[in-house]
């Protein structure tokens, strides 16, 4: 054997290797994709049956007629529209308001000395950690004494100012290495021009992550509106939702076809902010 | 600029304040649940408001699975909300105990209120704390059998009468069990599958004795090992529910309360179920009387927040009165107000089954109470349901369920 | 030499008080609304875990007796704050690693340039989006005594004579799986903003001195997400021990107490269970929810300790 072939056959064996990898590769992403994407078909097959059919054992994966009504009847049972709106209204100012507070708040945490910074940064942390139910009435009592009770500015109290999104922008905030900022403040760059210029659109990906969020936490949650909100027309979308569950019946079809459409905002949103992810510091040229 | 927005918004709240009340009419909001799908809500408004012009009723729909929680943190809140629907009777002892609902008394004395015709259900909403009546209730429900008629015809089986033991009701099951029929249907709840215990009068499930459980609890798991009833693992996964299942048609008999009357009429009414289907007094055990059942009442409180709270007073009366029954009844609901003409009403409201044995199923000859009140009886509930859970999931024996349920009930019993 | 260091030591604190001014002036907006609706209602609710409040009027002070109540009731290892803690704890254990693997792994995978990694991406993001009803009903249908799982169990052998959620032994690792499940595509994403952080130079510098993959891995990857890292196991701490919804929805701590948690016994003090009704010991829950707190302070404070440590590398 002479030189040439053994390197060619080295290369061989390599390109077998990556190729080998590759499919690996793909074959575990497909898996995992089907996996995680099964219970999705059959919330589509259930929201094509009769109530009853739902349950039918052994379940069925293609529905035996399907009920394309399902999808007109979630409109029509309950104001679905309305909800909709005021869930818009809502995940959007909230996680404006998110957006904008948090990512100031943690440049403080993240880029700058001060006293009491770490007593209050565990506050914070800490109230993370106080499961909600537990403060739940304290809380009502104090938005129902500002007047803020059956409106959607509950909500919006209630979510812009979790401490979540402090505590997500810091962490990000603590990657940006330091020598950024110590330059800038030697250019004589004062500490807002260093958050507005340096910090902020290096923390590109950090906002995307945060608006997608705050987005889905606001527009999937229940139990802060359930107890906010009681007239109609200021409800929102998983309250709709539950309303297919009654006392005496639960209709599981229409909660099915009525959560799949509300997919669809919340997945607009995601596909529209992702490439946040990929386009981040390491390719605005940033050199750590 | 805000505030000369802000302004003019108070202004105008003001002046259509000062409007409604030039009218003189005063309003009542008042707390529920399934407002959409429960009728009477409706027919009491009605009834209520043709009779008193001056009031307007306005029902504050709650969602029914978290009724408790919100009706409870508003009631925290000190909410302006006026009566509030009792859902579960330990509620109302709890809101009577924080001072969130006003006692009655005065109201019943002062108007004379006969609270005779409520056949002991008022003495639910006594507090335990200081014996006054603290809620009135508009609705009774016990439990019956409800059986579907065109299967039992097509096995060529007579129907069910209000006179059968447990063990009959047994073999009829099994008997009735074919290919996709099961013989009978239990829901998943503790109620539907032991509570018949207490039907005797005599025990109760808060008394720490738990023996009288075991009968059922033998009868039921007999039931699902000869496939004549869905087991509880299936039912409790599929998260199936016994409206549903029982409207499907292939399910001849079905244990529960008399409130699933009105929904069988919707789906007759609506098309959801298409078969022929009556009521009997639900089976009893030798030497128990035929016709004896348990069941829970639901009452209304007017709110120590109520800014009209004698309106409040005046309104929950009605709804718990002759009339207020009678609008009640017509919706196939059984009100908590018990009397010949209330019954006639029940009787023939729209697509009720209208047979003898059905009709004579209205009226049972004893209601036991399914909990009692009391101290420690929400931790025994607890207890007592986990316990039976484990019992119907089989992980335990029936015999050491029910020595868990009598070990952890001891340290509650008073 | 005195006077020297004196003025220095009061420029100094000028410069000081000047840098903790603009600090708080950054903090001020979002700390204003989180003092007014959570801190102060949550300082509300721990001075709660002192009285006996049902909701109403009148609050008794009782001093520890809440936490007597709760800790030595009843021999502690079957009394319900016992056993809640157990399976929170355990819950918690499996949950945070399993999550962390896949989420971690997933991140590595399509941050290799993989085709088709928007789709992946969100597909795999999918999960975390839906309503949790719909979720978990459909879980219980897949992990049915007859469902798909326990079939595909089946073909390897393993039967299954019951439903995962009947099984006092299984119920809580339908628990686990579906919070697995729903959350890892959550921190995939978090993982996945972390890696773009990652300067390329370090890999290049790893390379040129002739490291492999996994030793890439081990010495730039992890250490350079180390505040990734520390964020999503503090988060998913923390929300673990808060495990509520999907247990309300999937076993309602059934079968027996075997998937009993600490917010569901926190839930059943204040507000009852299913179709049982208040109990409104609103006192009593915020004790337990007080045990719960030192608990998830204690591993953040762990955590934080060690991140201090690793972040400084940098």
């Amino acid at each position: 054997m002479n030189q040439a072939t053994m390197k060619t056959s080295r290369r061989k064996k390599a390109d077998v290797k990556f190729v080998i990898s590759k499919v690996v590769t793909y074959l575990l992403l497909t898996a995992l994709t089907v996996i995680a994407l099964l219970p999705f078909v059959w919330m589509i097959s259930s929201s094509l049956k009769s109530s009853i059919d739902v349950f039918s054992i052994p379940m069925r994966w293609i529905p035996e007629s399907f009920r394309w009504e399902n999808y007109v009847e979630i409109w029509q049972k309950v104001p679905l529209v309305k909800y909709f709106q005021n869930t818009v209204i809502v995940a959007l100012v909230v996680t404006f308001m998110q957006i904008v507070t948090s990512s100031f708040a943690a440049y403080a945490f993240a880029k700058m000395q001060f006293k009491g910074r770490d007593v209050l940064f565990m506050c914070y942390i800490g109230t993370i950690a106080v499961p909600w139910q537990v403060y739940m009435v304290p809380q009502f009592i104090m938005m129902r004494s500002v007047g803020l009770y059956d409106t959607l500015w509950s909500l919006v109290a209630l979510q812009s100012f979790s401490a979540f999104g402090v505590f997500l922008m810091r962490q990000f905030y603590l990657g940006i290495p330091n020598d950024l900022s110590e330059a800038a403040r030697i250019d004589g760059l004062s500490e807002y021009g260093i958050w507005a210029r340096i910090i902020l659109p290096l923390a590109k990906p950090a906002i995307a992550t945060l608006t997608i969020f705050t987005f889905v936490n606001t527009w999937n949650d229940y139990m802060g509106p359930m107890i906010y909100l009681t007239t109609d027309s200021v409800k929102t979308i998983q309250l709709g939702l539950r309303r297919f569950i009654q006392a005496y019946t639960a209709e599981y079809n229409l909660i099915m076809a009525a959560s799949l459409c509300s997919l669809i905002p919340v997945t607009v949103v995601f596909l529209f902010l992702q490439r946040y992810f990929i386009e981040g510091i390491a390719t605005t040229g940033m050199k750590g | 600029m805000k505030k000369i927005v802000s302004l003019v918004l108070a202004l105008m709240m003001l002046a259509t304040m000062g409007a409604a009340m030039g009218e003189g009419k005063t309003t009542l909001t008042v707390a529920c649940w399934d407002l959409a799908t429960t009728p009477y809500y409706a027919a009491i408004e009605n009834g209520y408001e043709a009779a008193n012009s001056n009031v307007d009723i306005v029902w504050v729909d709650l969602a029914s699975q978290d009724y408790n929680i919100k009706a409870s943190t508003m009631l925290s809140g000190k909410d302006t909300t006026d009566l509030y629907c009792v859902k579960e009777l330990s509620d109302m002892q709890n809101w009577a105990n924080e001072g969130h609902i006003i006692a009655l008394d005065d109201y019943v004395a002062q108007k004379a209120y006969d609270l005779s015709k409520y056949a002991g259900m008022d003495a639910c909403y006594v507090s335990v704390a200081d014996g006054k009546q603290y809620a009135l209730p508009f609705r009774a429900d016990f439990w019956v059998l409800f059986y579907n008629k065109t299967l039992f015809d097509a096995a060529g089986i007579d129907y069910p009468t209000n006179d059968m033991t447990w063990d009959e009701y047994a073999d009829l099951a099994v008997e009735l069990k074919g290919d996709g029929v099961y013989g009978t249907h239990y829901h998943t709840w503790l109620s539907a599958a032991v509570n018949w215990a207490v039907c005797d009068g005599v025990n109760t499930l808060a008394d720490g004795d738990y023996d009288d459980l075991a009968y059922f609890y033998e009868l039921l798991q007999g039931l699902e090992d000869a496939g004549a009833c869905m087991t509880y693992d299936e039912l409790k996964a599929s998260g199936l529910h016994y409206s549903g299942a029982f409207a499907q048609g292939n399910i001849a008999m079905l244990p529960m309360g008399y409130w699933y009357a009105s929904t069988m009429c919707g789906y007759i009414k609506d098309g959801t179920a298409s078969f022929d289907w009556g009521m009997t007094a639900v089976p009893h055990l030798d030497g128990v009387a035929a016709g004896s059942s348990f069941g829970s009442p639901t009452g209304i409180a007017v709110s120590a927040y109520s800014a009209n709270q004698e309106a409040a007073c005046d309104f929950a009366a009605w709804m718990c009165s002759e009339d207020g029954a009678k609008a009640i009844a017509a919706t196939g609901t059984r009100p908590a107000y018990v009397s010949e003409e209330v019954a006639a009403v029940m009787a023939s409201a729209e697509f009720m089954p209208t047979d003898e044995t059905s009709l004579a199923a209205l009226l049972p000859t004893a209601i036991a109470l399914e909990w009692p009140i009391g101290e420690g009886v929400n931790e025994i509930k607890t207890a007592v349901n986990e316990e039976h859970t484990l019992i119907m999931t089989r992980e335990i024996s029936i015999e050491e369920g029910i020595a868990n349920m009598e070990e952890r009930a001891a340290d509650y019993v008073k | 030499m005195t006077a020297g260091r004196y003025a220095n030591k009061r420029k100094m604190s000028r410069l000081e008080r000047k840098n903790t001014l603009i600090a708080y002036s950054f903090l001020a907006p979002n700390f204003l609304g989180f003092l007014i609706f959570t801190l102060v209602p949550v300082v509300f609710s721990v001075v709660l875990s002192l009285l006996d409040w049902g909701g109403g009027q009148n609050a008794e002070w009782v001093g520890l007796g809440n936490f007597s109540f709760i800790f030595d009731e009843f021999s502690f290892q079957d009394s319900n704050l016992g056993i809640a803690l157990k399976n929170t704890v355990f819950y918690t254990a499996m949950t945070v690693p399993l999550t962390i693997v896949c989420a971690l792994g997933l991140a590595m995978i399509l941050n290799r340039g993989v085709k088709g990694a928007n789709i992946f991406r969100a597909a795999l993001f999918f999960p975390y989006v839906a309503s949790l009803v719909a979720i978990c009903v459909c879980w219980n249908f897949l992990l049915m005594k007859d469902g798909i799982v326990n079939q595909i169990l089946g073909a390897f052998g393993i039967v299954m004579d019951k439903s995962w959620t009947s099984s006092r032994d299984l119920a809580i690792w339908a628990i686990i799986i579906v919070s697995t499940w729903k959350n890892a595509g959550y921190y995939m994403v978090m993982y996945l903003a972390g890696l773009q952080g990652v300067p390329a130079e370090l890999y290049e510098a790893a390379t040129m001195d002739g490291a492999n993959a996994w030793q890439k891995f081990r010495k730039v990857t992890l250490p350079m997400l180390t505040p990734t890292t520390f964020f999503c196991s503090i988060m998913m701490v923390i929300s673990c021990f808060k495990i509520y919804d999907v247990v309300a929805i999937m076993t309602q701590g059934g079968p027996g107490r075997s998937t009993k948690m600490l917010v569901t016994y926190i839930f059943e003090l204040s507000f009852g269970g299913e179709g049982i009704a208040t109990s409104a010991q609103y006192g009593v829950a915020s004790a337990v929810a007080m045990v719960l707190l030192v608990i998830v302070l204690l591993v953040t404070f762990i955590q934080f300790r060690g991140e201090k440590k690793w972040v400084n590398y940098m």
